[in-house]
């Protein structure tokens, strides 16, 4: 197959690749242009490691082609915060011991920012948080911590929006 | 495993590269089903039609209906306002189709068009008397979701048709719908059984069933015990709704296992219908 030219809005900057027409957009993101914080591991949508932000909304990029993000913005953990800026829900999952091994927590805080941005003020349930993220897992936590984590940084955002929003 | 991915401006140029390639063409909606049935090799389409951004997508009313575009995401039916009462099924069964991230990009039409039977907006639909539309080459055809479904994965659709829309009658005021679901956990499950009901006071009961035989069946018999009302006659629908499918065993659960559910969700179902009704005091 010949390769085609694709813009991807990734984190508010453009970036031009040029793609095979069935590369996944978590293909695109690890192997073309090396933002390996999203991750890969059941390529099913099963787990969640692979989630990104499509036009806000948490998606799975392991089974949304590159194409279907055409003239969309997606957002990846690289785009959430630094070190000097952290988000406040990687804040919150630092000061909650919510990571261990580490390697689900990038869907996991983007999964539950699509979730918290779609309710701005509201400090949401426990279980309501339980069931945003049922489709994200993690092998190591136990959810708790992640689950604390999620409702922390939720009083935070809705006490101090600007913090969030400074982030994309 | 590679496609020519298409990406028409219009709908009749979609139906156009279709007609043009048949079998060896799929549309293209969320792609939550075509994609993981192509990596594992299930499906192996030559080109891909993408369907988006052809305005399909929109939830709406007309003239006594509720229209809903087939590329209506799952989300976008679990937090639409017209179906939080007395449709609140739709909305059951929406929010129970895998994670987050999969009703984000899921769309109704693909739940439809799957044809699994196990899917679960469909057993919703079906007790609302759905209606489908379908444009092809040759202009526009509508028929009743019932007829539409045809066997597992099977339907009236013919390759270079696209499903458009689903619709149905805006229910009366004094009437209640309830979707149930049992998987083997909570959430991210595949259904074993699940059942939606619609109740209308005075006398009308439509049921539905997935995940129950090789698609998804009303069971008529069933509603006529259910149009009259009441605990007794509930729980005899429910068996009656068990004796009318035919389940299979598979790695999920035994055939009998799932009528147990059947008789116990369709019961439940109408339990929760009636209760809404009186709740309400309509
Ligand atoms: C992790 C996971 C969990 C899931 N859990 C559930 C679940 O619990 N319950 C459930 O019901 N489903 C479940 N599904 C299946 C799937 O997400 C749904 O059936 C979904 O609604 C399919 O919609 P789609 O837009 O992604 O379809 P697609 O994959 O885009 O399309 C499916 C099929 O329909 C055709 N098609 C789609 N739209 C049209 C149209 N408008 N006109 C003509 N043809 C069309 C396509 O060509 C393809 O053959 C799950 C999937 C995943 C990945």
């Amino acid at each position: 197959m010949t390769r085609q030219p694709l813009a991807l809005t990734i984190n508010g900057e453009i970036h031009d690749v040029m793609i095979e027409p069935h590369w996944s957009l978590l293909h695109v993101l690890r192997h073309e242009l090396g933002l390996t914080g999203t991750k890969e591991n059941c390529l099913e949508a099963e787990c969640g490691v692979c989630t990104v932000l499509l036009d806000g909304k948490a998606v799975n990029s392991c089974i949304l082609l590159a194409e279907q993000a055409r003239g969309r913005s997606i957002v990846t953990i690289e785009g959430l915060g630094d070190p000097e800026h952290l988000h406040p829900l990687q804040a919150a999952f630092i000061e909650h011991g919510a990571v261990q091994c580490g390697y689900c927590i990038p869907g996991m805080i983007l999964s539950a920012k699509s979730f918290l941005d779609e309710r701005p003020g509201r400090v949401p349930s426990e279980a309501e948080v339980r069931e945003a993220l049922s489709g994200t897992l993690c092998r190591c936590t136990g959810y708790q911590k992640i689950v604390d984590a999620v409702i922390a940084a939720a009083r935070q955002m809705s006490a101090r929006p600007e913090a969030a929003r400074r982030a994309p | 495993m590679s496609f020519a991915f298409h990406r028409p401006g219009s709908l009749d140029a979609a139906i156009a590269v279709a007609s043009e390639h048949g079998e060896a063409a799929r549309f293209l909606a969320g792609g939550t089903d075509l994609m993981i049935q192509i990596n594992r090799g299930r499906a192996a389409p030559k080109h891909l039609i993408s369907l988006a951004g052809l305005g399909l997508d929109t939830i709406g009313e007309s003239e006594g209906e509720h229209v809903i575009g087939a590329l209506a995401t799952l989300d976008a039916v679990v937090t639409h306002p017209a179906f939080q009462t007395g449709l609140v099924a739709l909305t059951q069964a929406s929010a129970v189709v895998g994670g987050r991230q999969v009703r984000n990009i899921a769309t109704v039409g693909g739940n439809i068009v799957n044809a699994s039977p196990a899917a679960d907006l469909v057993p919703v639909l079906l007790a609302l008397e759905a209606t489908v539309d379908l444009r092809g080459p040759a202009g526009t055809r509508s028929m009743p979701l019932d007829r539409f479904l045809v066997g597992r994965g099977r339907t009236e659709r013919r390759p270079d048709e696209i499903l458009t829309a689903v619709r149905f009658d805006k229910p009366p005021a004094a009437s209640a719908t309830w979707f149930l679901k049992a998987g083997r956990r909570k959430a991210m499950e595949i259904s074993v059984i699940c059942v939606a009901a619609h109740l209308v006071r005075g006398g009308k009961a439509r049921i539905a069933i997935g995940a129950a035989a090789a698609r998804t069946v009303r069971v008529p018999a069933a509603e006529a015990l259910a149009e009259k009302e009441g605990a007794a006659a509930f729980r005899e629908a429910g068996r009656i709704a068990a004796d009318a499918v035919s389940p299979i065993d598979d790695v999920r659960a035994s055939a009998r296992y799932r009528k147990l559910l059947v008789a116990t969700l369709v019961e439940r179902a109408l339990a929760a219908c009636a209760d809404r009704l009186g709740k309400d005091g309509r």
